[in-house]
């Protein structure tokens, strides 16, 4: 019993970050109708700066705290909320869940650009002395942080209950997260509600930052995102209050801290049971508690009366380009193709025919992302994850029973395939932002625990996957590889586009346009929703071996969560609509990466401008900007032609009919091209 | 009408939703190819009849049966695919596809056509066969001149036509209508009421109709059932029917006292 009672206490603590990481999600959420992942990013920046203030540059502790948490945490909350999240259109609420991922990525970026990428290990704290033993409760001692971090979160949770449900602030909030121009005709100033709502929540991300701080060990600036058991916590307190309850997420994030010290003294060290269960139980426990709510369920189905008021989404660019354009830009990529292969096979340093035929293998993987996002209107979080099941099964049939690549590759996108359908199952009755959870906390299960085996991910030493040879034929040069991989892809490609074309990629638009009406005319939305998570899983699975047989040495991180995160960014932003928009990601991510190692290793950070760069144009356009942009370039060329056939009317009869045509074609779609 | 022969068959169905009943015990039977109108006011809860016969909602109370079979448990899409199509009141189109695409997916969906295989093997394009009989069904409905364009760009009026094409694309043995004229001008009014009125004679679809211009229901019904607060407090022959004085006090009682 009493030793019930010490773990209880430091439990408690555990809990309050947990419970405080849940708090930001669900104030966040519904303030700013964002599921806000870079909250422990931006918790992580404001420790940094205070951190770097209080302890290196010797800057009084209550100072630190105003530049790090009461000035710096809402400015970037401003900054998020101004340039980001204000110019994403109403129906693109899977465009917010992207910035929100893109910002996590973006962060780790920036503070290694701005404060050096040393680590460290002297870590400051906040209010009372950290170590400092006050009283003792059952006879265990509780110190100055201790008290500190469950003052603060109680205290926050208090006011952030009282001011969402209690004032006309709260209330004008939630009533701008659920159509902003409803609140606007009812005279309240949404952008300046949703400006305050942003500023006080990344306010608390800054709080939370810096409550958190004494509890880690050492501050890492390129790695903030090591807190998986945080995120996961945190992620399954704020599923437990429904993103809904400011008390039940601080109430569920307690308990679950408690649970978590309880079963870590009380289960018998190095049994079965502490090992396997205990590492397994918190994505267990998540996945449970997302099933399980009912109330999730209806997280996404209130919708904007007022939604109509915005433009329908630009129609995809092929259907503006006028029927001339056709035949040239045909022909056009045909050369292209060519003059890619014949450049790769000849002229080109080793070094980037080894960046080009990554570019294609990632272009396969990225295939994925256009099948169950693109097609499948879902946003899923755990690509990278089928992609390394596929790599991982044929590295180990290559390496166990001798089986060869090109072979293994298919079981791999077998066994994937296999893998996505459980998932799908599961979370069969999840759509949305549920549905985009239930795969996070997958990923996250899968870069813990079931790529941690050696005959999965291979432990530490990872797995060897080799090239293929198929029969008198190697592919074991990067030139040949590359050729290999830029089959792969084609076949692929031509496989998606078929879909698309085909009763399953209609009936997905369908699905996308309207689940009640598709089911109004027999669809089942059930079984196409798994059809499309089995077969994305499929593609990269796939891709995942082609991308181990380039790699070589492969390891589970090579599949973490982030780099799903990672693929999810880079594909929605060029163009998550089109197969070609995949490619198109794939070769930049890959092109850029090697132009960038021709840069000083300090101009790094490049990465992150880029990575900005996209989110402000995608946040304006959900579409991709690829898919942006040729739209442009294609009714500036529409334009001319149209002018061309102007000029030629007024030289001929008959032309008069051709103009007609040329201006009706895109003003039908709602192109902006006069 | 005997009692094996009904086509749909309501009976004692009960929907609360919070403390409001939105039908309590409503019951009544669809003989095959008979057109009935539903009218009463509005929140009468003739939406939330259409919900529970199409199983988006499940009824606290009462069942419904179909061609004699017992409808509860079976989902959405399986009952479309037994036959029974519907129109929405606020429409549910599908913005990025066009209306020849509508008929297609409905026509395949219905019939439970087209794997991912087929898919795969290139075999999911439209024929032209098929083609034609999509655009022969647009016609019908008056659309064939809009029959590719992505229906995001067309008006409301046309999305309805657009819905009920994609509803008759289920050659259903009933088709719920939910107020199919509203939106509409006088004249597509009037081209939907021939429509409907042809559907019923010619294909023998039995038909039931939600509708509040009544001279539209008058036109297309051979019987007239009215609710009011979640119950049926009338039913017979349209012109019989409006001069029921309970019918009269659902629309006009309380809105005059």
């Amino acid at each position: 019993m009493n030793a019930l009672v010490s773990a209880t206490v430091p439990g408690v603590t555990y809990g309050c970050e947990f419970g405080l990481m849940a708090v930001g999600l669900v104030l966040t959420y519904r303030a700013t109708g964002v599921f806000n992942l870079a909250f422990g990013a931006q918790a992580f920046a404001s420790a940094f700066v205070f951190d770097l203030l209080s302890r290196y540059e010797q800057v009084p502790e209550w100072a630190a705290f105003v530049v790090a948490v009461v000035l710096l945490a809402p400015a970037v909350g401003l900054a998020l909320d101004r340039f980001l999240y204000r110019h994403v259109p109403a129906r693109a609420a899977m465009a917010r869940t992207v910035i929100a991922i893109a910002v996590l990525l973006a962060i780790p970026e920036l503070i290694p650009l701005l404060f050096g990428t040393a680590t460290r290990s002297r870590i400051g704290s906040l209010g009372l002395p950290a170590n400092q033993v006050y009283f003792h409760l059952a006879g265990t001692p509780v110190t100055g942080s201790e008290i500190t971090t469950v003052g603060v979160t109680v205290l926050a949770a208090v006011l952030l209950t009282g001011l969402l449900r209690g004032t006309r602030f709260g209330l004008r909030m939630r009533a701008v997260v659920e159509s902003r121009r409803l609140a606007e005709l009812e005279g309240v100033d949404a952008a300046a509600v949703s400006a305050a709502a942003w500023g006080l929540s990344s306010f608390l991300a800054g709080l939370a930052g810096v409550l958190l701080l004494p509890q880690m060990g050492s501050l890492d600036p390129t790695d903030p995102l090591a807190f998986t058991a945080l995120l996961v916590a945190g992620l399954t307190a704020a599923a437990v209050a429904s993103l809904r309850s400011v008390p039940w997420a601080l109430g569920a994030g307690v308990l679950l801290g408690v649970l978590e010290t309880v079963l870590q003294t009380e289960l018998p060290a190095n049994s079965v049971w502490s090992q396997g269960l205990l590492e397994a139980l918190p994505f267990v426990l998540l996945v449970g508690v997302l099933l399980v709510n009912p109330r999730l369920r209806t997280l996404e189905r209130s919708q904007d009366p007022l939604a109509g008021v915005d433009p329908p989404p630009p129609p995809p660019s092929v259907s503006v380009r006028d029927a001339r354009l056709a035949g040239p830009m045909r022909w056009g990529f045909r050369l292209l193709l060519v003059a890619f292969v014949v450049s790769s096979l000849t002229w080109v340093p080793g070094n980037w025919v080894f960046s080009l035929g990554q570019g294609l293998v990632l272009s396969v993987i990225f295939l994925s992302v256009v099948v169950v996002t693109g097609m499948g209107g879902q946003l899923s979080l755990c690509q990278a994850t089928f992609a390394g099941i596929g790599a991982f099964a044929a590295g180990q049939l290559a390496s166990h029973l001798g089986l060869s690549v090109l072979l293994g590759a298919l079981v791999g996108a077998a066994i994937a395939a296999a893998v996505g359908t459980v998932v799908a199952l599961v979370a069969a009755r999840a759509s949305g932002l549920l549905l985009t959870l239930v795969t996070l906390a997958f990923a996250l299960f899968a870069d813990s625990v079931l790529f941690q085996f050696s005959w999965s991910g291979g432990g530490y030493s990872g797995v060897t996957v080799p090239r293929p040879v198929l029969g008198p034929v190697s592919f074991v040069s990067d030139r040949a590889f590359l050729l290999l991989a830029l089959v792969v892809l084609v076949v692929v490609m031509g496989l998606v586009v078929l879909v698309q074309r085909g009763t399953t990629g209609r009936v997905l638009a369908a699905l996308r346009g309207s689940p009640v009406g598709a089911a109004s005319v027999g669809v089942w939305e059930a079984r196409a929703k798994v059809t499309v998570f089995a077969l994305s899983a499929a593609v990269a699975g796939l891709g995942g071996a082609l991308f181990g047989s380039i790699q070589g040495p492969i390891s589970s991180s090579d599949f973490q969560y982030t780099v799903s995160l990672a693929f999810v960014v880079v594909v929605l932003t060029t163009g998550v609509q089109t197969v070609e928009g995949a490619v198109q990601a794939g070769m930049a991510y890959a092109v850029i990466g090697q132009a960038l190692t021709y840069l000083p290793s300090r101009f790094s950070g490049v990465e992150f401008l880029l990575f900005a760069a996209g989110a402000l144009t995608y946040a304006a356009h959900p579409e991709g900007i690829v898919e942006y942009q040729r739209t442009r370039w294609l009714q500036r060329a529409n334009a001319v032609l149209a002018a061309w056939d102007t000029w030629r009317a007024g030289r001929g009869p008959g032309g008069e009919q051709g103009t007609d045509r040329a201006r009706a074609l895109p003003s039908a779609i709602g192109g902006e091209a006069g | 009408m005997s009692e094996g022969a009904a086509l749909l068959e309501v009976a004692g169905v009960h929907v609360a939703f919070g403390g409001v009943q939105a039908l309590d015990g409503v019951s009544f039977q669809v003989g095959p190819g008979e057109a009935v109108g539903l009218v009463g006011p509005n929140g009468a809860g003739k939406t939330t009849l259409f919900n529970v016969v199409t199983g988006q909602l499940r009824p606290d109370a009462g069942t419904v049966r179909f061609e004699g079979r017992p409808l509860g448990g079976v989902p959405s899409h399986r009952r479309a695919r037994l036959g029974i199509a519907r129109t929405f009141q606020r429409v549910e189109v599908f913005p990025e596809l066009s209306p020849l695409e509508h008929v297609v997916v409905a026509r395949r969906a219905s019939r439970g056509e087209g794997s991912l295989w087929a898919d795969l093997l290139g075999r999911g394009r439209l024929s032209p066969e098929e083609h034609r009989s999509a655009l022969d069904l647009l016609r019908a409905v008056g659309l064939s001149s809009l029959a590719e364009v992505p229906v995001a760009a067309l008006t409301l009026g046309q999305q309805r036509l657009v819905e009920l094409a994609r509803a008759l694309a289920l050659e259903p043995r009933l088709l719920l209508a939910d107020e199919p004229s509203s939106g509409l001008d006088a004249a597509e009014r009037a081209s939907v009421a021939r429509l409907l009125r042809r559907l019923v004679e010619a294909r023998g679809t039995a038909l039931l109709l939600v509708e509040h211009d009544l001279a539209l229901v008058r036109q297309v019904v051979d019987r007239v059932l009215v609710l009011d607060s979640g119950a049926l407090v009338a039913e017979g022959p349209f012109d019989q029917v409006v001069t029921d004085p309970r019918v009269r006090q659902a629309y006009l009682g309380r809105a005059a006292s």
